[in-house]
């Protein structure tokens, strides 16, 4: 395999199971979103669907690792999504949550995030959001391996 | 078997004494407890024993009560499955036990302060109304306050844990009504056995609420509730002021001070 064996972040890996997976695939899952935007630049911190919420602030690429991402992650949440690696205009971000933290008076939020080194940037936004803010929240990060595994899961 | 997991912790133990050492030797502390009404099955869940201890624990009371059969005791269906020995507390949580660690500084160094109780001159009778103060403020409208009017209203205030927790915070309050009137009555006896009860009892409540307590509680809330329970405790704060607790923690930091001080000068001499 060539690999490019620089950055973890992009560094290839083959995760194709080998066995048939073994999870019930019977029946039909409904979607958990209950709100469009979604993306960090796109969303309004003043949208109904914010306020006092719980939200989830996840990386672009969890929702496609974590298996059951609506069912036990999404669901009861509002969400936004961004990625700390390519996004540009990352000192909005930092000012967004801010105003989710201080105008919305979100109830909590929940950082997921890859394992891979640069993703833990998304949870150093939200930590600076939170440090510039008035108000104070309880802040959850969850770090999710390539496998889809829940790897940490820790109040920040 | 179901029987007895469905009885009360004080009732096993008076008809099987033995269990009392089983439980002492896990670090279940039911045997000195008040009230004791809590369910075997319930001592289990609340202590979040790893699966191999709770196997080992209920297998070794199964044998005293039954040391004639290979009972073996059924396993208790927990909500939540323990997954490490160390404490991760929430944010909310978190909070009270940071408030622990500062009345705990208070309450270590009560023995200092009846070594040194001087109660006729003003200065020796104002450390104690101080520290009452602080107990008073702090601890209890502050701590107990947000325990018993926030926290414990997310649970079942029947169950006997948050019963025997209510309880120990009314002991508590008689001993400080009982340290001012000896104060007032000048009664350094009645003082010394007052100020001792409460450090006794404060600490062994604290260390119940840390260690059982608390991480029980935080497996049961979800994360609106963790949210919830946050943002109430800054409004407790608020209402309080930052006056009050900064006072509080200023007293703390100066009567260690004072006191440490005085130790070391006692040492030299
Ligand atoms: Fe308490
Ligand atoms: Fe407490």
């Amino acid at each position: 395999m060539n690999t490019f064996e620089g950055c973890p972040g992009s560094k290839m890996q083959d995760l194709r199971k080998k066995e048939e997976t073994k999870g019930d695939e019977s029946g039909k899952r409904e979607s958990q979103l209950g709100q469009w935007p979604i993306q960090l630049h796109l969303v309004s911190p003043m949208a109904p669907y914010y306020q006092k919420r719980d939200v989830l602030l996840s990386a672009d690429c969890v929702a496609y690792t974590v298996g059951d991402f609506h069912k036990d992650y999404l669901k009861g949440k509002s969400i936004a999504i961004a990625c700390p690696k390519l996004d540009e205009g990352q000192d909005v971000y930092v000012e967004k949550i801010k105003s989710l933290i201080d105008d919305a008076k979100i109830n909590t939020l929940t950082v997921m995030t890859m394992q891979v080194p640069c993703c833990a940037g998304l949870v150093a936004i939200a930590r600076q959001a939170l440090e510039s803010a008035k108000r104070k929240i309880p802040i959850k990060s969850i770090v999710v391996s390539l496998q889809g595994d829940i790897l940490s899961e820790d109040w920040v | 078997m179901e029987e007895y997991l469905n009885k009360g912790i004080k009732d096993v133990i008076s008809r099987f004494p033995k269990v009392a050492d089983i439980l002492n030797e896990y670090n279940i502390g039911c045997v000195p407890c008040s009230v004791g009404s809590c369910l075997l099955k319930d001592i289990v869940q609340i202590h979040n024993l790893s699966s191999e201890d709770e196997e080992a624990l209920m297998t070794k009371i199964a044998k005293v009560i039954y040391p004639d059969r290979g009972i073996k005791m059924p396993k208790i269906q927990r909500k939540t499955q323990p997954k490490s020995r160390e404490i991760k507390y929430s944010p909310p949580i978190k909070k009270l036990v940071d408030e622990h660690a500062l009345i705990k500084k208070w309450l270590v160094l009560i023995p200092a302060v009846i070594n040194d109780l001087n109660i006729e001159t003003e200065d020796g009778r104002k450390l104690i109304y101080d520290g009452v103060y602080f107990i008073r403020s702090y601890a209890d409208k502050f701590h107990h306050a947000k325990e018993e009017d926030i926290l414990f209203k997310y649970f079942d205030e029947n169950l006997d844990i948050i019963k025997s927790m209510h309880e120990d915070h009314e002991t508590g309050r008689g001993h400080v009504k009982a340290i001012i009137e000896a104060l007032e009555r000048k009664d350094k006896k009645a003082l010394i056995e007052h100020l001792n009860g409460y450090k006794e009892l404060l600490m062994g409540h604290i260390k119940k609420e840390d260690d059982i307590l608390y991480p029980w509680m935080d497996r049961g809330l979800s994360l609106q509730q963790v949210g919830e329970l946050f943002s109430k405790f800054n409004e407790a704060e608020e209402k309080i002021g930052k006056e009050v607790v900064e006072r509080c923690e200023r007293f703390v930091k100066g009567a260690e001070e004072k006191l440490l001080k005085k130790q070391k000068e006692e040492e030299k001499t």
